[in-house]
């Protein structure tokens, strides 16, 4: 999967490709406005991350562009003005999604995997991980061919850790992940662990076990082997 | 009171003092100046009668009213004196003046006595109140008519002045543009506006882009920094190493809060500077909102084992609002509850066309209620959130003109936030303050 990271920060930019090349996707990157502007006419993305304020030009017009191209790729917009603003605005114009500055990584991850789920109309729509196979249509989950029944809570929860795979995902994290990025997540804490709990003894009684793996005191990680 | 009619209350109070004092004065001056007249014009005519005598001349017998002149062998009191004659033709007693002296014309010592009559100074009293009142009277009638004429004419600028001032919209980042009307005292008070509300326009300017750079440029190294933290989180030779990696945890917890506590800063400051055009409002369905959240918040109720009561009146209609603040006031509203709820406890809202209630049982906090709302304001000191949800409430609803009231039941160990909503007519525009009446 191609994506185009449009973002003039270098300190962020480096971070966010490394951070989605080891997560699996290839990335291609467009520091400003007209490098963003040519590499779209160029090449096909399945979806650009797209800063809004570049040095030379609003990033909402190249995302006016693209809707003007019927462009088959996503637009995650990337914005660190005030989520109280642009958020609507970027959506308007058919933006698949936001994240406000400063976002996790993982979040990121998660976000980018469900625009390009929605997005692929052709092809597998399951996503295999060992011995798991899951069918977001049907919001099915499969253990060794297996039916899985999980809470919505829990199935979010999987999925995240699915779009995340052997990365490290931090309490706070998985915490606005499943409560909102305006939950507090300070006081929010401990329903994670009865989550995971459960998450991880339903897997483990369909013979998944060690898949969610405990990095005591930071977080949690989706082991890969 | 109307300044208009102000003035002209002070304006009739003086001239009819001035009336009164000035027909009093006349009334009671004039028959002393008519009777000293009188008496200089008898002085006079015994002077001409007296140099006539001394000429050898006889004294006039061709007098035309017989009163004018007394004559008489015997002797009368001398000098000038009042009396009362009989009027033939009108049948009666008419006041005169009268002089006597004493005349020897050659034939003897004569006394004279020369009269005047002083019948006319009764009807000058009347015609001069008669034209005093009258006067008086047109004068009354003019100055309310001039000062009707004044209100529409020269004060026309200021009412002018008044209404652009009272539409005025700083968030149309414009000055107000007055026109320099020709009379000097309006022309230097529209000056002074416009030289105020282009001040204002610039420090409103100038802080709208502190607040906007604020936000944007410290998120910026700041989102920086959570990602790289997040990333040195993966390296492998972490994994192994639990104290860094517990520290690169920590460490990326506290720039989450560092940005946290810069957004909601931000926002307060964005609301007290009423950064929040009237145009981003839309309609919004608070019912949603409030379901979307607590949907949400599932989890955390879940884990705490609360228990929810929602009740929503049916047929609620949308209000204008900035979604991102009504998203943002029921985000803040609901965590209080569950925050300060201790767990096994009850979390209820009641959504109505008047009012958002939510209520949570919980321990009795210490202190005045009234302090609540204050920033940075923590029940638990060692808590990690900053302490500014409630402030946040406040903030939003002083926006939109809502009233917000805490209410505690102590024997049920039950807190009410309340949430009052201005009746909804059209549209909810922010609250404005209304501007003091000076023209009516």
């Amino acid at each position: 999967m191609k994506v185009l990271l449009v973002e003039d920060e270098a300190g962020l930019r480096q971070t966010v490709t490394e951070s989605l090349r080891q997560t699996g996707y290839v990335v291609e990157v467009a520091t400003s406005f007209g490098q963003a502007q040519e590499k779209i006419a160029l090449y096909r993305y399945d979806c650009v991350l797209l800063d809004l304020t570049l040095p030379d030009g609003d990033g909402l017009d190249l995302l006016r562009e693209l809707k003007l191209d019927n462009s088959p790729a996503g637009v995650l917009v990337l914005t660190a003005r005030d989520g109280l603003d642009d958020r609507i605005k970027g959506l308007d114009l058919g933006a698949d999604d936001y994240l406000v500055k400063p976002f996790h990584l993982s979040e990121l991850n998660a976000r980018l995997r469900a625009i390009i789920r929605r997005r692929q109309f052709q092809g597998q729509h399951h996503m295999a991980f060992r011995d798991l196979l899951v069918w977001p249509e049907q919001n099915e989950v499969l253990v060794r061919g297996e039916l899985l029944t999980l809470t919505r809570k829990e199935y979010d929860l999987l999925l995240y850790f699915l779009a995340n795979p052997g990365r490290v995902l931090t309490k706070e994290a998985i915490a606005e992940h499943l409560c909102g990025d305006q939950v507090d997540a300070a006081d929010s804490l401990d329903f994670i662990y009865t989550h995971l709990k459960n998450l991880r003894k339903k897997l483990q009684e369909r013979g998944a076990d060690n898949y969610i793996r405990t990095l005591y005191g930071v977080g949690y990680k989706l082991s890969i082997d | 009171m109307n300044l208009l009619t102000a003035t002209t209350r002070y304006y009739l109070l003086l001239t009819t003092g001035l009336f009164v004092l000035a027909s009093a004065l006349l009334y009671a001056g004039l028959p002393q100046v008519l009777r000293h007249e009188t008496d200089e014009q008898l002085l006079s005519e015994r002077l001409t009668l007296q140099r006539r005598v001394a000429r050898g001349r006889p004294l006039p017998t061709d007098l035309l009213f017989a009163y004018q002149l007394g004559r008489s062998r015997q002797p009368r009191r001398l000098g000038y004196s009042d009396t009362l004659l009989l009027d033939e033709r009108e049948n009666e007693l008419v006041p005169f003046r009268q002089l006597t002296f004493q005349l020897d014309a050659g034939r003897g010592p004569e006394w004279l006595t020369l009269r005047q009559s002083l019948v006319e100074r009764h009807d000058l009293r009347r015609v001069l109140l008669e034209v005093l009142l009258g006067a008086l009277g047109l004068l009354l009638l003019g100055v309310v008519g001039l000062n009707r004429w004044v209100a529409r004419r020269l004060w026309q600028p200021f009412e002018h002045t008044l209404a652009r001032l009272r539409s005025y919209d700083l968030h149309q980042h414009r000055p107000l543009g007055l026109p320099r009307p020709p009379i000097t005292q309006f022309a230097e008070l529209n000056q002074a506006l416009n030289q105020l509300s282009e001040r204002l326009v610039a420090d409103y300017e100038s802080l709208r882009q502190f607040t906007e750079n604020a936000s944007h440029e410290t998120q910026t190294p700041l989102a920086i920094i959570q990602a790289q933290l997040e990333q040195l989180l993966q390296a492998p030779t972490l994994a192994a190493d639990e104290t860094t990696l517990t520290l690169v945890g920590e460490l990326l917890n506290s720039t989450r809060r560092l940005s946290r506590l810069h957004q909601s800063l931000t926002l307060l400051s964005r609301l007290e500077n009423q950064q929040f055009a009237p145009a981003e409002a839309v309609p919004v369905h608070l019912e949603q909102v409030l379901r979307d959240r607590l949907d949400l918040l599932g989890p955390l109720l879940e884990a705490r084992d609360l228990h929810l009561t929602l009740d929503v009146e049916p047929g609620l209609t949308p209000r204008l609002l900035h979604p991102g603040l009504a998203d943002s006031l029921m985000q803040n509203l609901l965590q209080n509850a569950i925050k300060h709820n201790h767990p096994g406890g009850t979390l209820a809202v009641a959504l109505s066309k008047a009012a958002l209630e939510v209520s949570n049982t919980g321990p009795a906090i210490a202190g005045d209620p009234s302090r609540f709302f204050e920033r940075f304001r923590k029940h638990n000191a060692a808590s990690d959130s900053p302490g500014l949800g409630l402030s946040i409430v406040q903030h939003i609803c002083t926006y939109y003109g809502f009233r917000v009231r805490y209410d505690y039941v102590a024997g049920t160990n039950w807190h009410t936030l309340r949430v009052e909503f201005t009746p909804q007519t059209h549209g909810v525009r922010p609250a404005e303050k209304q501007p003091v009446q000076l023209l009516s």
